[in-house]
């Protein structure tokens, strides 16, 4: 069969799914539509029933905000073979590492088991944890060591011989997002063109944008050495690089480093001075990259995440503008809040 | 206002014990009655009246139960909350208390009473179970006499095992850096192994030296690219000089001025695990081996002993890890029902599914347990409840395995016939008429006999189909594929096997008539009188397959006397075909959403497909004849083929053959069987979409 007709009947379905994405006007509108225009408008008026308490509904539109995203996910996953089903569900399964981390900090500080609980992402077989089992561990390492019996264990393991090293939540967290970061880029790796070279490119514009603001924010807010800030960041197979990350990261300041960044990063983040100005224009540019490959790629399972990237995003939008109205908040500060939603970021 | 947050216990206790033996108007009255002094009461004994007073119609027809292996009802019970581990444990030991999980009718039971017992035993449990894998001990087989296990009880054992479980993670640590131990010597064992080809001072690598700093260590495999990036911008270089399982060994060298406390960080991030390098390194290979061998030696023995300190000191905690356990399973059905408990202040509701005929023994069983401080209301099913209600499973030995292959289709739901006898029956008769041999069969009847242990309640299935195999080989006159040894009862199929092709026909005629009639009562007995009459396989699809029989069988007799034909199809049987085809599509038709062309296309086809489909079944059991006669076939060609050796090559081939036909013309009849039971007669009229009868009981797993 060729290749065409190989990827046929997964492209329509992107192509039919992608007709959901959030046109700009749309975006644009959201910040100032009301509550009750947005339950009426995505259908969410039961979830955001009056009588329930502002953090019951807004936890009830975040869980079902996933369960749409994950149930789309699984969706798509129908149509493809192994290999593309693999890339898919391990990029989806960053939720369950959001539940590893949450598990992780409640056990740091010995949370209750009923408030780590409503902080857990409810994710399909295929995504999730053994949450209950996590759940009977007494403490970090017992938690991490039960996790390396799993189909986690290679995070798992890093993470744990990481925490009984440093015995700090920091390295511990970098370690879990370095790792997860490192297999998406190795799941990449194994496919032949034309799907290898979109998917290197679709998975570059997260590595790039992460990898610059992790740069930035362990170089000069947590002031950590050069060998150390790199050996944390996944180098990209587009912009930074390996050998560009080991220039930058020896660079002494903010300025050094954005003059020194690759084009087109240079002139997006030109005349930023903080970190909080960089991110938005970096999440910009990581969406024209995905938005890119979802309209010219011929690989379908590339296509396929760069829907699955830009429909998390628009969910993010959404769900960004339900928590303002329920806070309170004006539309100016929504509008503020929506500029820095970041593919991938839940809750940035 | 709230209901019950206020009221004093012993108040609601009584107002239990009052509404227990009186009609529910009466109870009403003396609620109002009693309530009246204070303002709270009257609205929570209305409401509990309200509660009470529900209408109980709108039940499934009388009748239908006489056909129900096991009629249920609805059970609702009103308890205190501080009662619940109390009538936990005595709808435990009834074995008969299925819990429904939905939330109650009233809102106002909003409180989860039974959360925090759950996540207290979930703790304590898991405890148990991490404690258990260092401490075995002999798990407990007799929760006899049984007690109540109140939160306060199960608290206190959760913080001792706690406890006993951070002294006993302790030596599961030790045993762990024990193994750490062992593996970096065996690490140390190939680093040293591969030094030893090189013509360098080893002794180097043990310090810093004036001018130089060196580390050497394995690190895991998949950090070595990022680490040997980072180690660089530390002015350091990275080699590797072994690779081994998931680890890479390397030496790290960086000048002595070099940013060495940055390194140790990145070091420690990327996992890197430093190798000692022993004195002496100039001994003979041999004796730094002996060195080796010996700190294995030591490990060894030190875990011997690190395992027999664990034993002693465990040997009193068996006694009280036995104890708790068994109060872990006697607190097990308040866990269980967890999901159905909703409370508001001292009154919890529960509901759940009950048979009928247990519900005197369950109202006397809390009445012991509750001395009459609850309130049990009970009904039948409601119509729209029926997708909800369990279906108890077959209790009798002999059926068990045969509904063992039926649960593999579904569960029967509540009001449909439970095909299990009537599966087991035509099971066994397909089976023997198909695979008819005496020896085969007793061979069949005696492995499941000999390997009973092993097939557990699946035992007396291979027991039955070897039997109706022994009974149709004497029918066949067939032993071991020896057609001549014994005298056939009735005739050997090879005989005659258009009368076997006709019986089969006869079979399938009569298999799928009852698997019709089946389908019609199932929907007919829960009130779906249009789906009996014109649904697949209802009336009028059954009026159709016998008319077009009718037609047949004047078609081959060429008679047709009786159906208004003179040797044709017949012009009764063809008038019945035609008008129930016509019904059929009238249904389609109705029942279809779409424009005029495609409803004409869907309503064809289906008429079609129901015209070729019952003619396709019944062909379909044709396979019943045509296996008999396979397997007199097959025994034959067995033969043929022993004929052609000597006396003993005659033995071997007979025996072989035997154990051939056996394995694979076995597995084929029991598959094909299988089909009929399944495709034929199941998807005819069981629907398999219910649930079975799970009633909450004390805990049984090991620990």
């Amino acid at each position: 069969m060729s290749q065409v007709a190989d990827q046929a009947y997964l492209n329509t379905r992107v192509s039919v799914m992608a007709a959901r994405l959030f046109a700009p006007g749309l975006i644009e509108r959201l910040a100032h539509l009301p509550l009750s225009a947005l339950a009426d408008e995505f259908g969410l008026a039961a979830l955001l029933d009056d009588q329930a308490a502002p953090a019951a509904r807004r936890r009830a539109v975040e869980q079902s905000l996933f369960q749409l995203l994950l149930s789309e996910l699984l969706v798509l996953t129908h149509a493809m073979n192994a290999g593309e089903r693999a890339l898919v569900l391990d990029w989806g399964r960053k939720y369950a590492l959001y539940n590893l981390k949450t598990l992780i900090r409640g056990k740091l500080h010995e949370l209750d088991r009923s408030e780590i609980n409503d902080n857990l992402f409810e994710l399909p077989a295929h995504i999730r944890l053994p949450d209950k089992e996590l759940f009977g561990a007494e403490n970090v390492l017992e938690l991490l060591r039960r996790l390396e019996a799993g189909p986690q264990r290679q995070i798992a393991r890093q993470a744990r011989e990481v925490y009984e090293q440093q015995r700090e939540p920091f390295a511990l967290e970098a370690t879990i997002d370095q790792r997860y970061f490192v297999g998406l880029v190795r799941r990449v790796q194994v496919f032949d063109e034309p799907h290898r070279q979109w998917l290197r490119r679709l998975i570059s514009a997260e590595l790039d944008r992460i990898g610059l603001l992790w740069l930035l924010r362990f170089r000069f807010t947590y002031g950590l050495s050069p060998s150390e800030t790199y050996y944390w960041l996944v180098p990209s197979m587009r912009l930074l690089t390996r050998e560009r990350l080991l220039h930058l990261v020896g660079l002494d300041g903010f300025e050094q480093v954005l003059e020194a960044l690759p084009e087109p990063l240079r002139t997006r983040c030109a005349d930023c001075r903080s970190i909080a100005e960089i991110q938005p224009r970096l999440a910009r540019h990581s969406l024209d990259e995905i938005r890119l490959v979802l309209a010219r790629s011929p690989s379908a399972v590339a296509r396929a995440l760069a829907y699955l990237m830009l429909r998390e995003a628009d969910l993010f939008r959404l769900f960004a503008v339900i928590q303002g109205r329920l806070l309170g908040f004006d539309d100016r500060i929504i509008q503020h809040a929506l500029a820095q939603i970041e593919p991938g970021v839940p809750g940035s | 206002m709230r209901l019950s947050k206020h009221l004093p216990m012993t108040r609601i206790r009584s107002w239990l014990a009052l509404l227990r033996p009186e009609s529910v108007r009466q109870r009403f009255r003396s609620w109002t009655a009693l309530l009246k002094p204070e303002p709270l009461k009257p609205r929570a004994l209305a409401w509990l009246a309200l509660l009470r007073s529900k209408p109980m119609h709108h039940h499934l027809h009388p009748w239908v139960s006489t056909l129900k292996p096991t009629p249920m009802k609805h059970v609702r019970l009103l308890v205190l909350t501080d009662d619940l581990p109390r009538a936990s444990l005595a709808l435990a030991e009834t074995q008969c208390f299925h819990p429904d999980r939905r939330e109650p009718e009233s809102e106002r039971f909003a409180t989860l009473p039974g959360r925090p017992f759950h996540e207290i035993h979930t703790q304590a449990q898991a405890r148990l179970d991490k404690i258990a894998r260092l401490i075995p001990f002999e798990p407990v087989t007799n929760l006899e006499p049984a007690r109540v296990i109140d939160q306060a009880e199960l608290a206190r054992l959760n913080d001792w095992l706690g406890r006993l479980w951070d002294e006993t993670s302790s030596y599961e640590e030790d045993f762990r850096q024990l193994d750490d131990q062992e593996h970096l010597i065996h690490e140390q064992q190939a680093a040293l192994e591969n030094f030893s080809h090189l013509d360098i001072d080893l002794g180097m690598l043990r310090a810093k030296t004036r001018f130089l700093n060196i580390h050497v260590g394995l690190v895991p495999r998949e950090n070595l690219r990022q680490l040997e990036g980072a180690v660089a911008l530390a002015g350091y270089i990275l080699h590797v000089y072994l690779e081994r399982g998931d680890n890479t060994h390397v030496v790290i060298v960086g000048p002595a001025d070099a940013k060495d406390a940055g390194l140790a960080s990145v070091l420690a991030a990327a996992g890197f695990q430093a190798i000692p390098i022993p004195e002496g390194l100039d001994r003979e290979p041999t004796e730094l081996q002996r060195d080796f061998e010996m700190r294995l030696a030591a490990i060894a023995e030190e875990r011997a002993q690190l395992t027999e300190t664990l034993q002693r000191w465990s040997e009193c905690y068996h006694e009280p890890l036995r104890e708790a356990q068994r109060t872990l399973r006697l607190a097990d059905p308040l866990v269980s029902l967890d999901e159905s408990l909703r409370s508001r202040g001292y009154l919890t509701h529960l509901a759940g599914w009950v048979p009928a005929h247990t519900v005197a023994a369950l109202r006397e069983r809390l009445d012991a347990a509750l001395a009459g401080t609850y309130d049990l209301s009970v009904r039948d099913p409601l119509p729209e409840e029926r997708p909800l209600v369990p279906t108890v499973p077959v209790k009798s030995r002999l059926l068990a395995p045969f509904a063992l292959l039926v649960n593999q289709y579904g569960i029967p739901s509540y009001g449909e016939v439970d095909p299990t006898p009537l599966f087991a029956l035509t099971f066994l008769l397909m089976f023997g008429s198909m695979f008819g041999d005496v020896g085969q069969g007793a061979v069949i009847a005696l492995a499941a006999w000999t390997l009973r242990g092993k097939l557990g309640r699946f035992w007396p299935f291979g027991l039955m189909a070897g039997g109706s195999s022994v009974l149709f080989g004497f029918l066949y006159g067939s032993l071991f594929g020896y057609e001549h040894v014994l005298p056939a009862l009735w005739m050997n199929p090879l005989s005659d096997p258009l009368l076997m092709l006709r019986l089969a026909l006869i079979w399938g005629v009569f298999f799928i008539v009852v698997a019709c009639l089946l389908a019609i009562y199932n929907r007919w007995a829960v009130g779906q009188w249009r789906e009996a009459l014109f649904g697949h396989h209802g009336v009028v699809n059954l009026v159709f397959y016998l008319a077009l029989i009718a037609g047949g069988l004047g078609l081959s007799a060429g008679t047709g006397e009786g159906f208004g034909t003179s040797g044709g199809f017949g012009t009764v049987p063809a008038l019945l075909v035609a008008g129930s085809l016509a019904a059929l599509a009238w249904h389609s038709w109705l029942h279809q959403q779409a424009p005029v062309g495609e409803k004409i296309l869907v309503v064809v086809i289906e008429t079609l497909e129901t015209l070729i489909g019952y003619v396709s079944n019944t062909l379909s059991f044709l396979r019943v004849a045509a296996f008999s006669l396979n397997h007199v076939a097959l025994s034959i060609a067995v033969f043929t083929l022993a004929d052609m050796m000597g006396a003993f090559g005659h033995v071997v081939t007979v025996v072989l053959g035997n154990v051939f036909v056996l394995v694979l013309e076995g597995g084929i009849v029991m598959i094909q069987v299988m089909r009929l039971q399944y495709y034929e007669g199941f998807s005819r009229y069981f629907s398999g979409d219910g649930h079975a009868f799970r009633p909450i009981r004390f805990g049984r797993g090991p620990a």
